[in-house]
């Protein structure tokens, strides 16, 4: 390289360079031969120290072009056309450790990914050689301005995100799944989507069973939410994640204090012992413990542990309570939870109690149960942490890479457009500015 | 609220408090009680209009969308677009709109029926900026620090207003980042063989093609465009050669010659990740007379130049071996003032007022030349020069060479785009202070810094990379 060859290399752009995570870009590489096979590369160093790759197989037409967002890949961890599957299909290099998860903890800073090409349809040993052309991109989860502030207080703990501008806001509480602990990323994206969000923590990692969670306290969370400046009192909903969903459905039907405008519960079940504390439903689980399955990887499957639930009324909230709008998005292949049985369960039970125009139900085929922001990896099994830490083993999610890399970007954009709708002003309201 | 007499202060006090996150003041409004002050509406009728940009974080010669939602169909609004430049002062530009029947405003497609702008603008709120009512005379605004953004608030008010006024309400805000840099490019201080510069290098292994890049007599290190063409794959050198403390002699006189600038072409051409038969250069004023004199010399083979609105001759002779150096001020006798004292160094560069020993021979042009001109230029005669340019080529037999591009209500200050152009700025301040024109009028200015930068990169990459 170098002096001794004196032609240009191709020409690699990925517009836009910086951009929020759940934005697309366009990935283009000029000024190669006609018609020759080269490789499109990603790489991204995590804040846990491991490396994540993807790449596609592309040929270059006539101009010596490759257009991402046109071409076919043709192999690779993804082909076909896929503007975006340099950073959908990324999963940890070869020889990395088994059941990871790329997650970022770190909201403030972006997420930094190398693009590169090489020459010819190279699947592996990508460090050893140099790439022809690479660039440098930011993907970050906060717009400029956004504050983050860490909220430990009227016996609330979370972390709040709010939108630039004089506000107030609709507000969004954010709750997570039963691995805990406090996951940023979500509520930092919704805030730069217009949103006041707080994400709550209500147990830290390994606590599922020995935290004493009451309900009051996401109440309390609600509270806090609403009350704040900054966020419109009637307007604020909940967003829930597996666990989170649970407690959303059960605040939503059965709280007298709170009234969530409207709920966005993904990869949830109604699964919850009336009356009970939270961990209630983790001592309902191990009951079935016998109905874990493991697979032939030994990975663990939590599916069936949920299939007898529904059978019985007083363990599963009563969802015909509900006075809001409920969006439930669900992957057709969550092999953690049957959450699709769960969702017709409820649909059943709304519609006996007349509340069937408040439901919307999304399923999605080969999806599994970690539904995250677009363009994410998706993890199809990871480690996971119980009981204080003293278990530890690889929990299967399910789904397919590419339809559940779909379903992903798909999700968002109908679960942005069911907020919009709900907690920002239609035109067609009257209104006085 | 009595706000007539919002002292200047007061006002920037307000600008700074929105400007800085205010991580503080708002975990006190948060810890306080519910029934605190104006800031909450507790009716559902309550509108929660949307402002959104994309990206909104942009190198500076792009293009963000800009849009508003959720408001009420046929209204007035104001966008208003802030920023505090490097020196602390406050830039502003805003706009009117009427919002459409599904209660949207969109910069890309609607007009603008006052304000900064008219008419359909999508970045008119980035090259409309102008210094807020009370700065400071003679401001330009150039980033001098090229590895951190600009951080421009855009907001959406009630009503036609001018922001200045501070009477409407806000109903939305958010931050932009206008970078210089992409992710990646390097930032390197080049010291070497008595060369001062800036090399800014792309990502990647490289090599690539290369431009050496040359401001005006104002001296300095201007950084700003040699960072964009690295963030376009370009490796690029910003070379100081006046008013710089690291080159040698009193900072007012132009004490380098010749040899310096070859050095600097060579150092760019031998370096490792350099294309060594693919590098240009580009000149602005000043930089533009150096660029054609460096390439019509023997020893140095350029690929390709970029001249903009820059003289052919010089009447300052570069200092050669012995050391004389020229002093810019001797040419005083040609300067012009208009009726507020600004002076206007156009005449200087008039081919009639140049020796024909000190003009570059251009029958020894080697290579294409793009020529760029402001035809309301009032600090150098581009237009005299050009036809200069045009005459000689034609003589030589090389006018197939030359392209040349030609802006109406544009000024000498063609830079890269969406930046504010400035009609004059504080050229010294001792042993007085003297505004200097530059001319060029604010929107036809911006429109010609947006097409000659398109075009600029698709003239390097015909000359440069196919």
């Amino acid at each position: 390289m170098g002096k001794m060859s004196q032609t240009v290399p191709p020409i690699l752009s990925v517009l836009p360079s910086r951009a929020l995570v759940d934005e697309k870009f366009v990935v283009v590489v000029e000024n190669l031969p006609p018609g020759s096979p080269v490789t499109l590369h990603s790489l991204h160093h995590s804040e846990e120290n491991d490396f994540w790759e993807a790449f596609g197989h592309y040929i270059s037409d006539h101009k010596g072009t490759v257009c991402v967002a046109e071409d076919l890949s043709f192999g690779g961890t993804y082909t076909g056309k896929e503007p975006m599957g340099l950073l959908w299909s990324m999963r940890p290099v070869p020889g990395s450790r088994k059941g990871l998860r790329l997650r970022k903890r770190d909201v403030c800073s972006p997420m930094l990914v190398k693009v590169s090409v090489y020459s010819g349809h190279v699947a592996e040993g990508f460090t050893e050689q140099a790439p022809l052309a690479s660039v440098l991109i930011e993907r970050w989860y906060m717009a400029p301005g956004v504050q983050r502030i860490d909220i430990r207080e009227k016996g609330v703990r979370g972390t709040l995100f709010i939108p630039t501008g004089p506000g107030p806001f609709p507000g969004l509480l954010d709750m997570w799944g039963g691995a805990g602990g406090l996951v940023e990323y979500r509520s930092a994206l919704l805030a730069s989507r217009g949103y006041v969000s707080f994400v709550l923590e209500y147990f830290a990692p390994g606590e599922q069973r020995s935290a004493d969670v009451e309900l009051n306290l996401f109440e309390t969370g609600f509270g806090f939410l609403k009350d704040h400046p900054q966020v419109i009192p009637d307007k604020v909903g909940i967003f829930g994640l597996s666990l989170g969903s649970t407690v959303t459905m059960y605040l939503a039907a059965e709280s007298t204090v709170i009234k969530p405008r409207c709920c966005v519960c993904v990869s949830g079940s109604h699964g919850y012992a009336r009356g009970g504390p939270l961990r209630g439903v983790f001592e309902l689980m191990f009951k079935n413990s016998h109905m874990i399955r493991v697979d032939e990887n030994n990975y663990h499957i939590w599916r069936e542990m949920g299939l007898g639930l529904t059978s019985d009324l007083s363990k599963k909230v009563d969802v015909g309570k509900i006075n809001c709008p409920m969006l439930l998005v669900n992957g057709e292949d969550d092999q953690n939870w049957p959450t699709v049985e769960c969702a017709e369960d409820i649909a059943r039970m709304m519609q006996a109690a007349g509340k069937e125009h408040l439901l919307t139900r999304v399923q999605y085929p080969n999806t599994g149960h970690l539904i995250e922001p677009p363009y994410s990896p998706h993890f199809r099994a990871t480690m996971f942490i119980m009981h204080d830490a003293k278990q530890k083993f690889i929990m299967l999610w399910g789904g397919q890479t590419k339809p559940h890399s779909d379903a992903q970007e798909d999700a968002w954009r109908k679960i942005l457009s069911f907020l919009q709708h709900n907690l920002y002003c239609s035109p067609t309201l009257k209104a006085k500015m | 609220m009595v706000r007539a007499h919002i002292s200047l202060t007061t006002i920037r006090q307000l600008i700074d408090m929105k400007m800085l996150p205010c991580i503080s003041l708002h975990r006190n409004l948060a810890c306080l009680h519910p029934a605190v002050g104006g800031v909450r509406w507790k009716s559902s009728y309550r509108q929660a209009p949307l402002l959104t940009a994309a990206p909104v974080r942009a190198l500076i010669d792009e293009q963000i969308s800009i849009k508003a939602r959720f408001l009420p169909p046929c209204c007035p609004v104001t966008v208003c677009a802030q920023m505090h430049s490097e020196d602390g002062d406050l830039w502003e530009a805003f706009a009117h709109y009427n919002t459409n029947a599904d209660g949207t405003v969109n910069l890309t497609s609607d007009q603008s029926v006052g304000g900064s702008y008219l008419g359909r603008e999508p970045m008119g709120l980035f090259w409309g900026l102008q210094p807020a009512p009370g700065s400071r005379e003679g401001l330009r605004l150039r980033k001098k620090n090229v590895e951190t953004p600009y951080t421009v608030l855009l907001s959406l008010l009630e009503g036609h207003v001018s922001p200045s006024e501070r009477q409407s309400t806000e109903l939305a805000a958010i931050f932009t980042e206008r970078c210089y840099m992409a992710p990646g490019v390097r930032r390197i201080e080049i010291r070497q063989d008595g060369v001062v510069g800036t090399l800014f290098l792309p990502p990647g292994p490289g090599p690539f093609p290369a431009m050496m890049d040359l401001w005006g007599m104002g001296g300095g290190l201007p950084e700003y465009r040699s960072s964009l063409f690295a963030s376009r794959g370009y490796a690029s050198l910003a070379l100081a050669y006046i008013g710089h403390k690291e080159l040698p002699g009193p900072q007012n006189t132009l004490n380098v010659g010749d040899s310096y600038f070859q050095a600097a072409f060579h150092l760019l051409q031998g370096h490792q990740q350099v294309c060594a038969d693919r590098v240009g250069i580009i000149g602005l004023s000043f930089g533009a007379y150096l660029t054609l004199r460096l390439a019509t010399q023997t020893g140095v083979k350029p690929s390709c130049l970029i001249c903009i609105n820059g003289p052919v001759g010089s009447v300052i002779k570069l200092p050669d071996v012995d050391g004389s150096s020229g002093l810019f001020d001797s040419e005083k006798k040609y300067w012009r003032y208009d009726d507020q004292g600004h002076a206007s160094f156009r005449e200087v560069s008039l081919p009639a007022n140049i020796a024909p020993e000190n003009k570059v021979k251009l029958e020894h042009l080697p290579c294409p030349l793009m020529y760029i001109l402001g035809e309301d230029d009032l600090s150098t005669s581009s237009i005299e020069n050009a036809n200069l340019i045009e005459e000689t080529l034609r003589a030589a037999g090389k006018s197939q060479l030359l392209t040349r591009l030609s802006y109406p209500g544009a000024g000498h200050l063609i830079e890269p785009p969406y930046a504010p152009n400035s009609r004059a700025s504080m050229w010294s301040v001792k042993p007085e202070k003297l505004i200097t024109l530059w001319g060029g009028h604010l929107a036809p200015h911006a429109a010609a810094q947006e097409d000659a930068w398109k075009k600029i990169l698709d003239f390097m990459e015909s000359h440069l990379r196919l």
